[in-house]
């Protein structure tokens, strides 16, 4: 009863008087891009006054962060993608893992990498429609049943290959398309870029994408205006698996190997980079821009802190603060969003 | 009665389990045409409103469109007959904006999926400004989070216009509204009805239901009771059956 008197009074021109500040803080990944903005440019300046003792500039660092990004890039963009539909999927470090093994030692029995590689995005796909299936045909919270695909995957992981480190050494071609360099940019990169751009496509100029929305900003109404939420819901799952495998590729591509415990942990961190990018942990609200920023972010965050060789505990405190801190923030922009 | 109704409901019951909702259920809608749909609470209101669109199946009964027969087996059903209900808490996402909302489902797309957002954004502004000129919507591309319980509405209208629909199933739309939201919804469903498109006002406030209704039905424990133009009745003899009954 309170917006009887404001939605007649205020003038329509409100908008336009707001400062370019609280412009950028509404649009969907303002906030993290104000906070990646400042961040960069303390990084530049702080490089440039201390070109010796803070060598965030130097080539070989850049290197280091094209080559990191991409991998939890992946990844993140995979399990982000369902989160807006409304679901979790927890299992995707564990998916990560098993699809690379399963690559590598393929190749090790004398397969084709470029035949090997999609085998294990296909596996990937799978494990995601299996989570969609049981969380949708069950009525479980997809939460519960991705830790259990975490734990499951993971053991699976020891069962077939055992603790030992597995060597992936694919044809050149395969090598250079996901490790090389082209024009001097890192090909992981690039491809991170790439996935960034068909998933703008997909979620922000797609049918699918506004769906995607719809399932999980208001379930009842997509349902009640005939989209089959479950579907949606599904495809969703099946894109986070098959993103999770494409993960394991870029990682196993650019060192070689595969550790079969290296997946730990990176689940949480896909989820992170996401609510620290605008993602709201109850589906509906997010952009595939802010999910970006937010893996660019923690990267930053990680290599900062190593180049001030500061221990590593610190790293797991500042993301820690920083979802937090994310979190509040998107709370406070739904409450504003439903008010 | 030479032409067929737009829509008939025909000795429809419902039931709950034990619990019998709606019995011996009768009456219609024409065209152009407001109807009332009185009670008190429990009565059976959002329960028939519910059958109508396609939610409920009737226990036994049926409806028919355009004087056949038919059956409503989901939302979407209703939404082929053109019949759009707008509930209290309107069917929107508050997360996507208005023209996005305007085309939820219904998306003008290219052959590759992808969508006409400038087709999308033009139609929306326009439907904004000629179909529902609610309380200062400026703009298509405001989120619906961001507005009012009568400018949701408003969407949510200018939706069914859009999409051409006959019929508007309104449940308790005022229940949320400030006066002067209520106003203009009440105009614009009189609007409506002017081009073509017959309404179902269910609503607690008599006042607000004389001043748009052409004919009253009015039910008590899940029956219909009293079927009456307004021309033929008075807002005390309608109270009177309300609270009577
Ligand atoms: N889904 C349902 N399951 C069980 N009982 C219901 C359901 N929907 C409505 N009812 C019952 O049907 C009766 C009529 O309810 P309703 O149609 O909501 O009344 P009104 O809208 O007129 O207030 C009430 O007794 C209500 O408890
Ligand atoms: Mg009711």
């Amino acid at each position: 009863m309170t917006y009887a008197m404001t939605d007649s009074a205020v003038p329509k021109s409100r908008t336009k008087k707001q400062s370019l500040l609280k412009q950028i803080m509404t649009m969907p990944a303002g906030a993290i891009l104000l906070v990646f903005a400042t961040l960069q440019i303390v990084c530049i300046v702080g490089a440039l006054a201390y070109p010796d003792d803070f060598r965030y500039l130097s080539p070989q660092n850049l290197t280091i962060l094209m080559k990191a990004i991409p991998v939890l890039g992946c990844l993140a963009l995979g399990a982000g993608i369902l989160m807006i539909a409304g679901e979790f999927d927890l299992s995707v470090g564990s998916v990560y893992t098993l699809t690379a093994v399963l690559m590598a030692s393929l190749v090790d029995g004398g397969m084709s990498a470029f035949i090997a590689a999609p085998l294990g995005i296909l596996l990937g796909v799978m494990i995601g429609l299996l989570n969609g299936t049981i969380t949708l045909r069950l009525g479980l919270p997809s939460f519960i049943v991705t830790l259990g695909g975490l734990l499951f995957w993971r053991g699976a992981v020891l069962l077939y290959n055992g603790a030992v480190q597995v060597r992936f050494d694919p044809e050149p071609a395969f090598s250079s398309l996901f490790a090389g360099t082209l024009l001097g940019i890192n090909a992981a990169f690039i491809w991170i870029v790439l996935f960034v751009v068909g998933f703008y496509l997909l979620l922000h100029r797609h049918k699918f994408g506004n769906h995607v929305f719809a399932t999980g900003g208001n379930p009842a109404a997509a349902t009640a205006i005939g989209i089959n939420t479950d579907r949606v819901k599904l495809v969703a799952f099946a894109i986070a698996g098959g993103m999770a495998a494409v993960a394991g590729i870029i990682a196993t591509a650019r060192v070689g190997s595969v550790q079969p415990g290296q997946g730990a942990g990176l689940e949480l961190q896909a989820i992170a980079a996401c609510v620290i990018g605008g993602l709201s942990l109850r589906g509906g609200r997010g952009s595939i821009i802010g999910i970006f920023l937010g893996v660019m972010l923690i990267h930053t965050i990680t290599d900062v802190l190593l180049l001030l060789r500061a221990p590593g505990f610190y790293l797991d405190m500042f993301i820690a603060t920083l979802i937090v801190i994310a979190a509040a923030f998107n709370h406070l922009i739904e409450r504003r969003g439903t008010a | 009665m030479s032409a067929p109704n737009l829509l008939e409901l025909h000795n429809i019951s419902k039931s709950f389990g034990a619990l019998t909702a709606l019995r011996d259920l009768s009456f219609h809608i024409g065209s152009s045409e407001v109807v009332g749909l009185l009670g008190d609470n429990g009565a059976g209101k959002s329960t028939t409103v519910n059958l109508i669109s396609g939610i409920y199946k009737p226990t036994s009964g049926y409806l028919s469109v355009d004087g056949e027969k038919t059956l409503f087996t989901c939302r979407s059903d209703s939404a082929d007959a053109g019949i759009e209900t707008i509930y209290q808490n309107t069917a929107l996402v508050d997360s996507l904006s208005i023209t996005r909302n305007i085309f939820m489902g219904r998306e003008r797309t290219d052959a590759f999926g992808f969508l006409k957002q400038v087709e999308m954004r033009d139609i929306a502004m326009e439907v904004l400004e000629k179909a529902v000129h609610i309380s200062g919507i400026d703009s298509p591309d405001k989120l619906v989070g961001d507005l009012s319980g009568g400018q949701k509405q408003a969407v949510a209208i200018a939706r069914a216009v859009f999409f051409k629909r006959r019929v508007l199933l309104l449940d308790e739309p005022t229940s949320a509204l400030s006066v002067r939201e209520t106003e203009a919804l009440l105009a614009q469903v009189l609007k409506l009805k002017a081009e073509g498109v017959s309404s179902v006002l269910v609503t607690h406030n008599l006042y607000h239901a004389y001043q748009v209704c052409d004919r009253f039905v009015i039910m008590s424990h899940g029956t219909k009771v009293f079927d009456v133009n307004k021309a033929d009745t008075t807002i005390s003899q309608l109270t009177e059956y309300v609270v009577l009954t």
